[in-house]
Formats: C-alpha cells, sequence, structure tokens
C-alpha cells in the first residue's frame, strides 16, 4: 500500500516537472488531456464499475462547464465560488436525471441517458440570452482564488494537475471500498447483490450522482482552460468521445480513462495534421480495441506484463516480495 | 501494484511522445507579453495560418474559402515583396474547442504571422482571448456574429467578410418600399438567425413596415411542413426568412410544394439562394429576393475576372466563400506590401491592415477604422428563370454599408 | 378547424417516413438482439446513391428506388459477414458499440465519396403535383409516403404473421437453441434479417431524400430519431414501431405547430415519460438484453 503513495507522488512530481520541460502548446494538450480524463474516469464509474452504459454524460460536462462560466461572468470568478456552483448544479442534474434512468437498464438506459442530455443541449442551444446560443459564451474571466488570478497556461495546467489528482485519489479510494465492490457486484449480477439484501437501487443512484458531479468538475475546468464554452461541448458526440476513451482505455479500471483520454486527444492532434478523416481513424481504432482487445490498453498492458512474468518467474518472485 | 507501475510508465511515455525540443512553457508564458506575441517572422517567408472546418457540416464553406485564397495567392507567385507566403491550413471541424486547439498550434509550433479563417461564429468568438492576448493579426474571413466587430472587439481582430447586421439591416428599407407594409419573420433558431432577422426587423419598422408574426424553428430541422401550415394561414405582404444550408434547401423547397410561394413573396438572406444550393434547390428559388453582399452575375469588371479565373482553376462557379478567401487572401497580400515584407510587429501589421482598401469583385471595400469592419455595398438580387436554370439577378445597390458597432 | 386538419395530415406523414426510416433497426434489433448503430449510415447510404444514380446514371427515380437500397443491402451483408458473424460471442454490447464505431468510419467515408454539399433528389413527375385538403396545399410525394408506409407495415406484418419465414424469425427471437435443433440455419436467418434490415434503411433512404434532404451529418439525426422512435414503441416489436412513429409525427407536428421553441425537448420528454410510465415502451416485449 505504501509503494502506491510513493507512486502517486512520484507521478505527481513528473507532471509537475512538465512545464519546464514541454513548449507552452504541448503543456496546453496535457492539460487537456487531464480535464478529460477526470471526464472520462466519472463516466467509467458508470460503465465500468456499475455497468450501465451511458451515453448521455456529456450533459453533466456542459452543466459544470456553463454553470461555472455564467457564474464567473455575473457573480464571481473565485474559483470556490464557480466550482462549488458547478459541482451544485451537476449534482442536482444528476439527482433529478438519476431518478428516472436508474429505474432502467441496458439500451433503455442509453436511450435514456442519451435523451436527457440531448435535451439539456437543446436548452443551451436555444437559450440564446443566458448561454449566448450556438455562439457559446467567451471572454469568461480567470479563476481566482482570492486575489490570485491563474492568468496565463502554466498556473492552469497546475490548477487541473491538482484537481485531477484530488478526483483521481476520491475515485480511486471510493471504488476500492466495499460501497464500489458492491457496485462491481451490481455490474457482475445486480440479481444476486439484491438477494443479498443491498439496496442495489440507491447504489445505482449514488453512483450516477458520483459520476455526474465529477463530470461537472471537469466541464467546470474545461471552462477555466478555454475560457470559452459552446454548445458543442453538450452535444452527443462528446458523450460517445467519452465512452470510446473509457472502452479504449479499458473500462473498470482507474488508469484506463486516462490512458484513454491521452490516446485519443494525441491521436486526434497527429492525425488531423496530416489528413481530415479522423472520424474514420477513430472509427477504426475503436473497432479494433473492441474486437481485438476488449479490455482496452490496460489489458494490453496486462497480458504483456504476465508474458513477461512467465517468461522470467525469479524475477516476478523477487519483485511480489518487495511489494 | 503493476498497475501503478504500469502508471509511472505511461506518464514517461506521454511525456517522451509530448516532449518537444522548443522552449519550455514556463519560458513562453511569463514573456509572451514582452516579446510581443508569436512573431517568428524572421526569414524570407510569411507565414498565414487558416482556420477552416475542411469536416463536419460546414466543409463546404471551409473548401471554397481555401480554393478562394489559394487562386489569388496563386495570382501572386504566392510571393509578396520578395517574401514567400506560407499557408498552413487547420480543420476546426466547426467545432470551437477544436479551433482553439489547432489556434494554439498554429502560434506556439508554427510561429504563425497572420491569423485568418473561421466560418462559425463560435469558433471566432473562442479563439478571440487568445488572439487578442497573443497580439496575433487576425483577419475574420467568414464569421459573421456582430459581438466580434462590437463589444468583442480587439486591436488585432479585424473582418472582411459581413456582419449579421449588415445582412438583415440592408433587406428592411428595401422590402418596405417594394414587398409591403406587413412581413411574417421565419428564422433558424441559433445565434445567426436571430441576429439577422432582429436587424431586418429594425429597418423594416424603422421604415415603417409590421412585423405581424416571427416563427424560429430549430436549426438542422428536417421538416417544415408544420411551420409553414401556420404561415400559409397567415395575411402578410410576405415572408423573410432567414435560413442556410440543408435548412435553406429544405424550407425553399418545401415554401415551393406546399403553395405558398404563389401566395406570398420570400425575401431573405444570400444564403437562402446561395450560388451552391442553387443547382439543388432548382426551380422553387425563382422569385425569391435577398441581401447579399456579392453575387455570380455582378457586372463589374474585376467580378468577370475573378469568376473567369476561378472557374478556369476549378472547373466550378465561385461562391461567396470563395470570395471572401480570395479578398482575404488579396487584403493580407497588400498588407505585406505596405510593410515591405516586414510582418514581424503585430502592431504594425494590424494598423497596414486597416488601411487596405481597394475595389474587390463585390465592390470598393474599406476598413472601418472604429469597429475593424469592412464597409461594403450590400446589394438585393432576383432569382430568375434563365433557359430553365435559376440565376440570381442584381436589382438593387445599398452603397457603402456600415455597421453601427454597437 | 381546418387548419388542425392539415397539421394532422402533415404528421401521419412526417409520422410514416419515421417508420419507413426505423422499420429496419426495430427488425434488426428484435430478432438479433443487436441494436445497429450503424443503421443511420445505411439510410445515409441509400440516399446518396440514389442521389448519385438520380443524377448521373439513369435520371430515374424509380430506378434509384430499387438499385440503392439492393446496393446498400449488399454493404450490409458484407457487415454482417465480417464484422458481426465472427463477433456474435462477444456480447451484444460489444456488437452495439462495434456499430457504432462503424458509423463513425462510414461518416468519413460518405463525405470523401460525395463531399459535403447539400444534394438533394427531385421527386419523379408523377408524384411532384400538389393537392388540397383543408384548404391547405400538399405536396403529392408527401401522400405518397402515407401511402408507402403503410404498404411496408403490412407486408411486414403479414411476413412475421403469416409466413413460414416469419413463423422461424419468431421462433428465433424467443428460443435460439431451439431452433437450431429443428435444422433451421440460425446464421443464415441472421445474415437474411441484418440484409433485409439494410435493405429497409436503404429505402427509407431514397423515399426520405426528397423530403429531409442529403447532407453532411445526416445519419446522426436520423439515427437518434429512429433511436427514440424505436424506444418508444418498444424495442422488438414492429407494431410498437409503427404506433410510435405516428405518435413522434403527431407531437412533433403539433409542438411545431403550437409552441414552435420547445419542439426539440418535447419528443425527448416524450420518450422520457414514456420510458418512466412504461420501462418496455409502448408495446415493447420483455426482451433479454446485454
Amino acid at each position: 500500500m505504501r509503494n502506491t503513495y510513493v507512486q502517486f507522488l512520484v507521478s505527481f512530481v513528473a507532471l509537475a516537472a512538465a512545464p519546464f520541460v514541454l513548449s507552452l502548446f504541448h503543456l496546453n494538450l496535457l492539460s487537456e488531456i487531464l480535464i478529460l480524463a477526470i471526464f472520462a474516469l466519472s463516466l467509467n464509474v458508470l460503465v465500468g464499475f456499475t455497468g450501465l452504459v451511458s451515453l448521455g454524460h456529456a450533459a453533466f460536462f456542459g452543466v459544470g462547464a456553463y454553470t461555472a462560466a455564467v457564474v464567473a461572468q455575473n457573480v464571481s470568478a473565485d474559483m470556490f465560488v464557480t466550482l462549488g456552483l458547478a459541482v451544485a448544479g451537476s449534482f442536482l442534474l444528476a439527482a433529478v436525471i438519476g431518478m428516472f434512468c436508474i429505474k432502467v437498464s441496458g439500451f433503455y438506459f442509453l436511450m435514456l441517458t442519451l435523451a436527457f442530455s440531448q435535451m439539456i443541449y437543446s436548452f443551451i442551444h436555444q437559450s440564446t440570452n443566458l448561454t449566448g446560443g450556438s455562439n457559446g459564451l467567451s471572454g469568461i474571466p480567470r479563476p481566482e482564488m482570492g486575489s490570485f488570478i491563474f492568468g496565463n497556461p502554466v498556473l492552469i495546467f497546475y490548477l487541473v494537475l491538482a484537481v485531477f489528482f484530488v478526483s483521481y485519489a476520491v475515485l480511486r479510494m471510493i471504488v476500492k471500498s466495499p460501497y464500489g465492490q458492491v457496485l462491481v457486484g451490481i455490474r457482475e449480477n445486480e440479481t444476486r447483490v439484491k438477494s443479498m439484501g443491498y439496496n442495489t437501487g440507491f447504489y445505482k443512484y449514488s453512483a450516477f450522482i458520483l459520476a455526474g458531479i465529477f463530470g461537472g468538475v471537469s466541464g467546470a475546468l474545461y471552462t477555466y482552460f478555454n475560457g470559452f464554452i459552446a454548445p458543442s461541448d453538450v452535444y452527443w458526440t462528446m458523450s460517445g468521445t467519452a465512452l470510446i476513451m473509457v472502452l479504449v482505455g479499458g473500462a473498470g479500471t482507474m488508469l484506463g480513462p486516462v490512458l484513454g483520454a491521452a490516446l485519443i486527444v494525441v491521436l486526434e492532434t497527429i492525425v488531423s495534421s496530416y489528413v481530415d478523416q479522423w472520424m474514420l481513424v477513430l472509427g477504426l481504432v475503436f473497432i479494433t480495441f473492441v474486437v481485438f482487445f476488449p479490455k482496452g490498453i490496460v489489458g494490453i498492458g496486462q497480458s504483456l506484463y504476465k508474458n513477461a512474468v512467465k517468461k522470467k518467474p525469479v524475477y516476478e518472485k523477487k519483485k511480489s516480495r518487495a511489494a | 501494484m503493476k498497475k501503478t507501475w504500469f502508471k509511472l510508465v505511461s506518464v514517461v511515455l506521454v511525456f517522451v511522445m509530448l516532449a518537444a525540443c522548443g522552449e519550455s512553457a514556463i519560458n513562453s508564458s511569463s514573456d509572451a507579453d514582452a516579446q510581443g506575441g508569436s512573431g517568428g517572422a524572421s526569414g524570407d517567408t510569411v507565414k498565414v495560418g487558416a482556420i477552416l472546418p475542411f469536416s463536419g457540416v460546414y466543409a463546404s464553406l471551409g473548401k471554397d474559402l481555401s480554393d478562394g485564397m489559394k487562386l489569388y495567392f496563386d495570382s501572386i507567385n504566392w510571393e509578396v515583396e520578395g517574401k514567400k507566403i506560407e499557408l498552413i491550413e487547420e480543420d476546426t471541424e466547426a467545432d470551437p474547442q477544436v479551433a482553439l486547439r489547432r489556434v494554439r498550434k498554429l502560434m506556439d509550433q508554427d510561429n504563425i504571422d497572420i491569423l485568418t479563417g473561421a466560418v462559425s461564429t463560435a469558433v471566432a468568438y473562442a479563439v478571440r482571448d487568445d488572439v487578442d492576448s497573443n497580439k496575433l493579426p487576425y483577419l475574420a474571413s467568414h464569421a459573421g456574429g456582430d459581438d466580434l466587430t462590437r463589444a468583442q472587439r480587439s486591436d488585432y481582430i479585424w473582418r472582411s467578410s459581413f456582419s449579421s447586421w449588415q445582412i438583415g439591416h440592408s433587406m428592411g428599407e428595401w422590402a418596405y418600399k417594394n414587398i409591403g407594409k406587413t412581413m411574417y419573420i421565419a428564422a433558424a433558431d441559433y445565434a445567426f438567425g436571430r441576429e439577422v432577422s432582429s436587424a431586418f426587423k429594425e429597418a423594416y419598422t424603422a421604415a415603417g413596415g409590421k412585423i405581424v408574426g416571427e416563427v424560429y424553428p430549430p436549426l438542422g430541422n428536417n421538416d417544415y411542413a408544420s411551420y409553414l401550415t401556420t404561415i400559409s394561414g397567415v395575411k402578410a405582404d410576405g415572408v423573410y426568412a432567414f435560413f442556410a444550408g440543408s435548412d435553406a434547401v429544405r424550407f425553399v423547397q418545401q415554401y415551393e410544394q406546399y403553395g405558398l410561394k404563389e401566395k406570398m413573396p420570400l425575401v431573405g438572406s444570400g444564403w437562402l439562394v446561395a450560388e451552391d444550393l442553387r443547382q439543388t434547390i432548382d426551380p422553387a428559388a425563382e422569385g425569391a429576393f435577398a441581401s447579399t453582399f456579392w453575387d455570380y452575375n455582378l457586372e463589374s469588371k474585376e467580378n468577370q475576372e475573378f469568376v473567369k479565373a476561378y472557374e478556369e482553376a476549378y472547373d466550378r462557379r465561385p461562391t461567396i466563400e470563395s470570395l471572401e478567401g480570395y479578398d482575404a487572401a488579396r487584403i493580407i497580400a497588400e498588407t505585406v506590401k505596405s510593410l515591405g515584407g516586414d510582418v514581424s510587429d503585430p502592431d504594425k501589421v494590424v494598423d497596414a491592415m486597416s488601411k487596405v482598401s481597394f475595389t474587390s469583385p463585390r465592390g470598393p471595400i474599406q476598413f472601418d477604422q472604429e469597429t475593424h469592419h469592412v464597409i461594403q455595398n450590400m446589394y438585393i438580387t432576383e432569382t430568375e428563370l434563365v433557359d430553365g436554370k435559376t440565376e440570381n439577378k442584381v436589382i438593387h445597390t445599398v452603397d457603402q454599408v456600415k455597421d453601427p458597432g454597437q | 378547424m381546418d387548419i388542425l386538419g392539415a397539421q394532422l395530415v402533415n404528421g401521419l406523414s412526417y409520422g410514416l417516413l419515421l417508420f419507413i426510416i426505423t422499420c429496419g433497426l426495430s427488425l434488426i434489433f428484435g430478432i438479433l438482439g443487436v441494436l445497429n448503430l450503424a443503421h443511420g449510415s445505411l439510410y445515409m447510404f441509400g440516399a446518396y446513391i440514389a442521389y448519385s444514380l438520380t443524377a448521373t446514371y439513369t435520371q430515374s427515380f424509380w430506378t434509384a428506388l430499387i438499385v440503392a437500397p439492393i446496393i446498400v443491402a449488399l454493404i450490409a451483408l458484407v457487415v454482417e459477414r465480417v464484422l458481426l458473424r465472427p463477433t456474435y460471442h462477444l456480447g451484444h454490447l460489444s456488437q452495439v458499440l462495434l456499430t457504432f464505431g462503424l458509423a463513425y468510419v462510414f461518416h468519413d467515408i460518405a463525405s470523401f465519396i460525395w463531399g459535403s454539399n447539400v444534394l438533394s433528389i427531385t421527386v419523379p413527375t408523377a408524384l411532384a403535383g400538389s393537392f388540397a385538403i383543408f384548404g391547405q396545399t400538399f405536396p403529392v410525394y408527401r401522400l405518397a409516403v402515407i401511402a408507402i408506409g403503410l404498404v411496408i407495415a403490412i407486408l411486414l406484418w403479414f411476413v412475421q404473421e403469416k409466413t413460414k419465414w416469419g413463423a422461424i424469425i419468431r421462433a428465433g427471437l424467443s428460443d435460439k437453441e431451439m431452433i437450431g435443433g429443428l435444422g433451421v440455419n440460425i446464421k443464415l436467418v441472421f445474415t437474411t434479417v441484418f440484409v433485409i434490415g439494410g435493405l429497409l434503411a436503404g429505402f427509407g433512404g431514397v423515399i426520405a431524400a426528397p423530403v429531409l434532404g442529403i447532407y453532411p451529418s445526416m445519419e446522426f439525426e436520423t439515427l437518434i430519431l429512429a433511436l427514440v422512435v424505436l424506444v418508444i414503441g418498444g424495442l422488438g416489436s414492429i407494431s410498437g414501431t409503427l404506433v410510435a412513429s405516428i405518435l413522434v409525427g403527431l407531437v412533433e407536428t403539433f409542438s411545431r405547430f403550437l409552441v414552435p421553441e420547445l419542439s426539440m425537448f418535447l419528443v425527448f420528454g416524450l420518450m422520457a415519460v414514456i420510458l418512466v410510465a412504461k420501462p418496455n415502451g409502448l408495446l415493447g416485449k420483455q426482451v433479454a438484453h446485454s
């Protein structure tokens, strides 16, 4: 267990050094990856751990982002206010939508989440006075903390990094807890968990809200990061992208969604400098993973590791003792 | 345990993937102000970045803008004042966040000197702050949202295309005098549609006309039958419609199919009967009146030369977006020329750009020093049937229309 | 009152158009248990191929109406044989995801082949006129859409309920092992059904093109609408799909008439309400899913 903390710390320090190594463009890319990784991690609570495939997660991202934006423009740019209200907004939305959605499962769940998120999208797209409609909201003030302003990309990066590690740690703790084990049980066999006396409805509902809250957090970060938000971030394609990130990275693992987000963003940046057919590439990558690597990047890593271990049993023995 | 090790390795991998040889973010962000933006202008090339949608809903507009630019740059051999012009195009996918990513790439990696493009207004608004704080001269070549040259105005942003206000307002007075005293408004429910129709309303009611009703179908609405049935129950002298792209095709076609064309003339913006849509709409577009800032059939010498050159190069008719690209390229070239090829100082670049004026295929154009928006002629066209095909004909000119800037 | 009658005709026509578009999706789901998210893409191919046929090779809408769906059916055949058949063991969810990835791929293939201009198909002269009821002018084509929709509905009902094929299909739905035991090649049944679904998608694309137009990303808009209809009607029930199509058509038409700004909300709202009240849709059976 101690080793985990060490590794946690090492990765944090490594990432914190990024601004000294990377160019501004690559640093921005890294910020974006971390934000989308939080988003994918939050979706993973539903898809990976509870077994509820949602195609409407962008609704929470959007509500978090728009709440942070509207509050920053009209009330206060203080980070605690904007982030707090963004969390409150996505919590409320998840609490309302969740009541309906957890009553159904399978494809019906997928469709119902899609329906609700498209309703949110229509609302944002049409309320020109509040949300700027199709033009989006621009010129959003940078987040502040007291008199300190996160005024340049490097500061924003550190903010994103800090929130990312907190979110990762919290989510990791939750899914490793007995509560998280019940969620996994629901994914594997809901009837059995129910017969063991668990109120599965409550567990699913709280997982839905949890996912919604962290979706909102990532949305608020996106607003901080870009100073801009548009309805396209609430459209179902955003939900689809997040779903692809989770599945390509490895659903039901903590690392998977992070790697998925990194892969998709990096791939998109590379591919689209050469060809316009980004969707084609994304589709092919996705199909390849679904057919050949259903456990995602993490799955590939694990099987590579296992193969390596088979060949060197001695090494493995030593290592496991050390751990 | 192995997962966390794996994580560590992957973090390192990400670094390796991203690690660039350029200067680190810490440095570039701290002296961004002192240095004055992206000016990697030294050397013998002028780098022009263009953010255009090459995929997604607006892909055809992006292609036309790009072709228009290339036509002009071809005509000057990609060279001004001994400097090579390098055009770097990036696909925005009509998604503002993607566009922002691309603009950052253009600024930080390619060190462009001048930015142009943006079809969707949301994209222009999205990149506005980054362009402004990095002092990157930006010539908006399509996006028409009013605020870009009003509340969102920036020293470094100039617009050569149009504003929603110019499009809608120029039709108001003419419609009152020539169509009638009452009009019904139908416009797509998004910012552009709302801005254009409210500018029309402003001018039309100021002239003395009365709006008897309004309806705003959602953007991308797939069937107008219900709205058209509603409209046919209304008594008005005409219908003012703002739709573009596939919406325009469906609306104009169904307007005829539901028998409204015989009852009330259709009035709108140039996009309702745009050059590339009309071959699809045919012949339902006949009889429509539209306000625009360029038309294929403008009779000026400049326009005929442009049309001829474009058709020879691409074997298809230019659209209004082709013209926008062509003009944007020329404005950039003239700017570089007046600076003697030295584009290293962004303030001098925008200053030089502000003074550019010439007779474009669309007529004389110049920049409003106050708003940074183009001052241009607006034209009223009527769509006619010529040999079984529809053609727009310019029937009225509103000289030198200037956006009020607020 | 006239205007209400006129809107009723609009609603019926729009609803049956939705049925023509959705029935293939419903059929495939009902029998294969695969939610084909590439259905919209097959629909799009139908429309684009019909455009190419009418614009260049034949000029005849009727030829396109027959040839385009057949080409789409061939595409569906390839998809089933190459992508779905080897992956039935992965489970339904994986297959849904496969078709989702496929939709992305098809999107770029279509824009690569046909570009991104807005296109349209001209209505054949026989259906080009208009007629008047309730004091309103209607295009004849809209009436034809109502008729075609009803004919397809009757045909599907007849095949499912009155023919041997239908019996096999219904048996396959309730017990896949038993039907294999009876000596029926279940794989062949699956392939056939998927191809028919593709045929219907292509057919829907051709029929809808003169009304809805052809433009980039058309398939996703259509797919979402089709999914809504499917879910409201109940997964796997053709008659449910028919009822839901007409219901959605009427609700959307009347909401555009009465509360135009809310029309998009209302359709999704309707779906949410129905799912909460009847979690299996209006006429849905208890299908065992994923």
